[in-house]
């Protein structure tokens, strides 16, 4: 029902979260990039070699020579996808334990086209999704994932593909008798009775709330509309029909509304069909259940035990465990494994099925940890262990599983650890020749520890070619290392944790010799908790696992994901607790997760300012 | 799922392909937003955007692009003089072109030429510091926006935006904003734009009063409940803006199309692309199905202006041309087999470059043969329109925002003065989308000229040397 991760579109790199701030990479250098004007994100994908205006000697062309530096965000105008304040310091984190005061979300985020074809297809208690949404035009990439509700939006097109696909459901369900007898069971009284019994009851499941009386009464004047433009359909359809057509384009259908108005101590509580709506759409990208339902009937869901028991019964569904999958999949970027290619003859071995597999695997791995061993973000990134077919196994080493399935074979704890290890993450940031420090250190900064790193200049000009003798780590550091421009950045941050990856090869392979001398992946990076020295990628793993950098990074991931929006300062205490306890060992990914709809910034919103 | 239509009488003469087609002009029917400046002849502007830049003469690199020599360009020079360039392909309609080099992009890019030339190319604004890299966005509306919303009728207040090729995600769409940050998604799969564009103007006339009779009891429920939500004192700007843009869109009035629609083969071939997700080999039909649903939205008024995106951010399509399967577009706009900054070079890159320099020119002549087949008393809806062939950059190694390739076609009613190429000294692009935006009919407050498109420090003005007198 939910879109599978690997049909999902490609996201591009997103930024870091960014309000609060991480690790202080040592203060030269946060100096240092502070001062060139630091924003999020980078270029990750390769194209390096961006240019100025005024660039190339092209005959009769005017102002060349101006310098690649970006301009300054004057005309930078509110933004839902970004953060709050990007004005932040170190310090922000030493302020646990104090009240942030709630975030300013959006009262109206929309349902993305997943959520909207889950909705319908659960609202019709359909086997299948109807695929209808197929039709609607597409979302633009906004932000580090693709559901950043709060950025969606409802334009001329969009309501006009809302119209269609309202039309195209309702004609189908008044085409249906078994969808009509599940929507609108027979039941007594006249035609206006049923008609009443079916709103009622159909419209509560739609808007995911009881209606109110008055609203029942118009909606009913709809089902009469209906009845009066019958087409092929019978009169009881006829009024189903149009009631569908409304209710799919109502507002109260396409946004998760936060209509709750009382405001307590500052903080406005969510009422109890909001917070199912929130939890279903959090957990599982669709509209509450019948349970989920009866639980904010009987009003259980105001009181955080209450609302627990549902979380966790949720967490257990196959659906939450789609919610898990497509997070890690976008974190880790999975999706560009399939554009994994390596060289034919230098990797005589490579076989571009293994694309799939090495996606497979990093995806079964990340089940097997989250679902499987209830396993924390420590055991993401250290387990030596991950779940391999044969081809896999080859790459790593090991002995192929017995069977053609893929099966968890345990792997040289002295080589390999958690998905910083795995053939898909190093052969997607590896060229067909060789490996790719600066974006595997890239990676690492961004995605994992979530570095202020700004992106690179406009005129990067690519490696120099090698010189004879000379390692891939000697190369990059020539171009980038100290004494160079790119020392602020590249030395400090990108190439000591690319450094890391050395003895891994372009294909993910264990590799001890580079340019004919041993390899030398040792290197140090300023953690916030001081600068740690490591040789190897097992050793940093075993560091990153133990750096409040990495629990932090990915708390806030998850909390973007999970909250659909991006994160900002006011979520800076509800993040460094959870990260503290994971980071402690406390805390297993499914219990981040229910922490997450414990907290303050889950059950209240905050009043809108001004 | 789509039907086949049953053509009823609302259906007028089809024009089987190379015959122009009479086009009854209803304008008196159509309801028309009163607009403060507009032509009495409709006129229309549409977008080409090819990526990655032309091989035109870089550093060592010769030119191959454009014609030798400005001036007056004929069927004559171009197919002999000139044959060896690109332009050369659109010999056929020499006297309606109208070349424009020495144009810049005048913002520097943030972490990434493509996006950088993206943002700009229909903007003239700057290029945003967050996000950046290649998720960069203008900060500012595109030049298509600006027609719809000023000229377009009520129905369809969107400017048409469409698509072919892979949407791989690195950078997907790069053309039409709606305001700053504000990217429009462009719709990839022609059958579904032409579902949209013909909506339910096919059907029987009673089915189409009885459908209109539900959207409307429907319409009503929906501009209650909105208003009832937007009239909430507690609600942020953004909540504002975006319930208000949602309500906004809530129309009543339906798209009716009148005038010939495609021939049934030209439908079925639409709908048989009905999988279509961006296969590399499948590049040119599509362009060529957006370029033929472009004219028909034209013809029919459904539109005053339309973009058609060729290739994601930084086209990574291996065009198959004449049988051949050419490398990655990107990939030879390097001139080496990698995205990056370094690999094995492509053997003959820039002759690959040209060549497709060319199939792009091809495509672009397809448009303007369409565009010629619909006939209007006065000539042909190409003479109404220009169009645009343009890149988001100005060469592929450098990735150069200079010398940006603008090659129109049609006089936009005779404002631009056709049949030549022209060099326009240096200037800042936004005098080009100024000119072009002056073509279609708009003008600034005091009735002139368009001269204020785009980043408000840039220099305002025309480029007069693309007006006719």
């Amino acid at each position: 029902m939910v879109e599978a991760p690997d049909k999902l579109r490609r996201v591009a790199i997103p930024g870091a979260p960014g309000a609060w701030s991480l690790a202080a990479p040592g203060a030269w250098s946060m100096a240092l990039l502070l001062a060139t004007g630091c924003y999020q994100g980078a270029d990750l994908d390769g194209d390096d070699d961006a240019t100025a205006p005024g660039s190339a000697g092209t005959p009769g062309s005017a102002d060349a020579g101006e310098a690649g530096t970006p301009t300054t965000g004057a005309t930078d105008t509110a933004d839902t996808a970004d953060t709050a304040d990007t004005a932040d310091t170190a310090d922000t984190a030493d302020t646990a334990g104090e009240a942030d005061g709630l975030p300013q979300t959006s009262r109206y985020p929309r349902l993305s086209h997943t959520q909207w074809e889950n909705s319908v297809q659960d609202l019709l208690s359909l086997a299948e999704p109807t695929g209808f949404s197929k039709l609607f035009i597409g979302d633009p990439i906004s932000g580090g994932f693709d559901n950043n509700s709060e950025a969606l939006k409802v334009t001329a097109t969009l309501w006009t593909d809302y119209q269609r696909g309202a039309e195209a459901v309702a004609d189908l369900v008044a085409g249906n008798p078994d969808i009509l007898a599940k929507i609108a069971p027979a039941s007594e009284g006249d035609s206006d009775a049923q008609a009443r019994a079916f709103i009622i009851a159909f419209g509560k499941r739609a808007y995911r709330r009881p209606l109110t009386p008055e609203e029942v009464d118009r909606h009913v004047q709809i089902f009469q509309s209906g009845v009066s433009t019958p087409g092929t359909f019978e009169p009881f359809a006829a009024g189903v029909r149009l009631v569908v057509q409304a209710m799919l384009q109502s507002p109260f259908f396409l946004y998760r509304i936060e209509a709750s108005d009382v405001e307590l101590d500052g903080k406005i509580k969510l009422g109890d069909y909001e917070l199912a709506s929130k939890l279903s759409y959090m957990l599982w990208n669709t509209m509450p259940d019948d349970e989920l339902f009866v639980a904010a009937d009987a009003k259980l869901l105001q009181d955080p035990a209450g609302l627990s028991v549902q979380a966790t019964r949720m967490l257990e569904d196959p659906r939450a465990h789609a919610m898990v999958a497509t997070f890690h999949h976008q974190l880790l970027h999975v999706d560009h494994y399939s554009d994994v290619y390596k060289d034919p003859n230098k990797f005589p071995n490579y076989d571009p099925a293994m694309n799939a597999m090495m996606a497979t695997e990093t995806m079964m791995f990340v089940e097997d940890v989250v679902f499987g061993q209830e396993g924390d973000l420590a055991a993401l990134l250290t387990a030596p262990y991950s779940l391999v077919n044969d081809k896999l196994a080859a790459l790593y080493g090991v002995a192929a599983p017995a069977g053609p399935e893929f099966a968890r074979v345990d792997l040289d704890p002295a080589q390999r650890a958690g998905i910083l290890t795995q053939v898909g993450f190093l052969s997607a940031n590896a060229g067909a020749f060789e490996n790719d420090i600066i974006h595997r250190g890239v990676f690492m900064n961004l995605q994992l520890i979530c570095s202020p790193l700004p992106p690179p200049p406009n005129m990067v000009p690519p490696l120099p070619p090698p010189v004879e003798g000379e390692s891939l780590r000697e190369r990059v550091d020539r171009h980038t290392g100290e004494g160079t421009c790119g020392a602020g950045c590249h030395g400090g941050m990108i190439n000591p944790l690319g450094f890391a990856f050395e003895n891994y090869g372009p294909l993910g392979q264990w590799q001890t010799v580079d340019a004919g001398k041993p390899v030398d992946a040792s290197a140090e990076f300023a953690f916030k908790d001081g600068v740690k020295p490591y040789d190897g990628a097992v050793q940093l793993a075993q560091l990153m696992a133990e750096s409040p950098d990495a629990h932090r990074c990915y708390v806030a991931h998850l909390l973007e994901y999970g909250y659909a929006r991006g994160p900002q300062k006011a979520d800076d205490t509800l993040i460094q607790k959870v990260a503290d306890a994971s980071q402690a060992g406390t805390l297993s990914i499914k219990q981040m997760i229910l922490e997450l709809t414990r907290s303050e910034a889950f059950m209240y919103r905050a009043p809108v300012e001004g | 799922m789509p039907r086949k239509h049953n053509f009823s009488r609302r259906a007028f003469l089809y024009g089987a392909g190379g015959v122009t087609v009479a086009l009854p002009f209803l304008e008196g029917l159509r309801p028309r937003k009163v607009v403060a400046a507009g032509p009495e002849r409709p006129r229309y502007a549409v977008f080409v955007r090819q990526a990655n830049g032309c091989a035109q003469a870089e550093g060592m690199e010769p030119e191959q692009f454009w014609p030798r020599d400005l001036g007056p360009v004929t069927k004559e020079s171009l197919s002999t003089t000139d044959a060896d360039r690109a332009v050369s392909e659109l010999a056929e309609y020499a006297d309606k072109l109208l070349m424009v080099r020495g144009t810049r992009f005048a913002f520097p890019g943030n972490g990434c030429g493509h996006s950088g030339g993206g943002n700009q190319v229909l903007t003239a604004q700057k290029v945003s510091d967050d996000p950046s890299g290649n998720k960069s966005l203008a900060m500012g509306e595109s030049i298509d926006n600006r027609i719809a919303r000023e000229l377009n009728p009520l129905s369809n207040p969107e400017p048409l935006a469409v698509y072919a090729g892979a949407m791989g995600g690195y950078i997907n769409e790069v053309l039409s904003y709606r305001g700053p940050k504000d990217l429009r998604a462009a719709e990839r799969n022609p059958w579904n734009v032409y579902q949209k564009m013909v909506g339910i103007t096919m059907l029987p006339e009673q089915q189409i009063m009885d459908i209109k009779a539900r959207r409307t009891s429907v319409n009503d429920l929906l501009k209650e409940q909105m208003q009832s939500l937007m009239s909430s004192p507690k609600l942020s700007t953004d909540d504002q803006d975006r319930l208000q843009l949602h309500f906004d869109a809530i129309r009543d009035i339906e798209i009716e199309l009148a005038c010939s629609l495609p021939p049934q083969e030209e439908l079925d071939a639409m709908e048989a692309q009905g999988d279509y997700s961006g296969q590399d080999d499948r590049m040119q039909t599509i362009v060529m199905m957006h370029c033929n649903l472009i004219a028909l939205a034209f013809a029919c008024d459904y539109t005053r202006a339309a973009t058609l995106q060729i290739g994601d951010g930084n086209d990574g399509t291996e065009y198959l041309i004449d049988g051949n399967k050419f490398p990655r577009y990107h990939q030879i706009s390097h001139r080496i087999y990698s995205d990056g900054g370094e690999g094995d070079p492509i053997p003959d890159a820039l002759g690959k470059h040209h060549r497709i320099d060319r199939e792009h020119a091809k495509m672009f002549a397809h448009l303007l043969k369409r565009l010629s087949m619909y006939t209007t008393d006065v000539g042909t809806i190409l003479d109404d329109s220009v169009a645009v062939w343009c890149n988001d950059l100005g060469t592929g190694v450098g990735h150069s925002y200079n010398n940006i390739p603008w090659v129109c076609a049609g006089g936009a009613g005779g404002f631009l003065k056709t049949g030549q190429y022209i060099d326009a000294g240096g200037v800042d692009h936004n005098k080009f989308h100024n000119t072009i935006l002056s073509a279609v009919g708009l003008t600034n407050m005091e009735g002139a000229h368009v001269d204020d498109f785009g980043d408000p420090e840039l220099e305002p003005g025309v480029i007069d040397a693309m007006i006719a007198v």
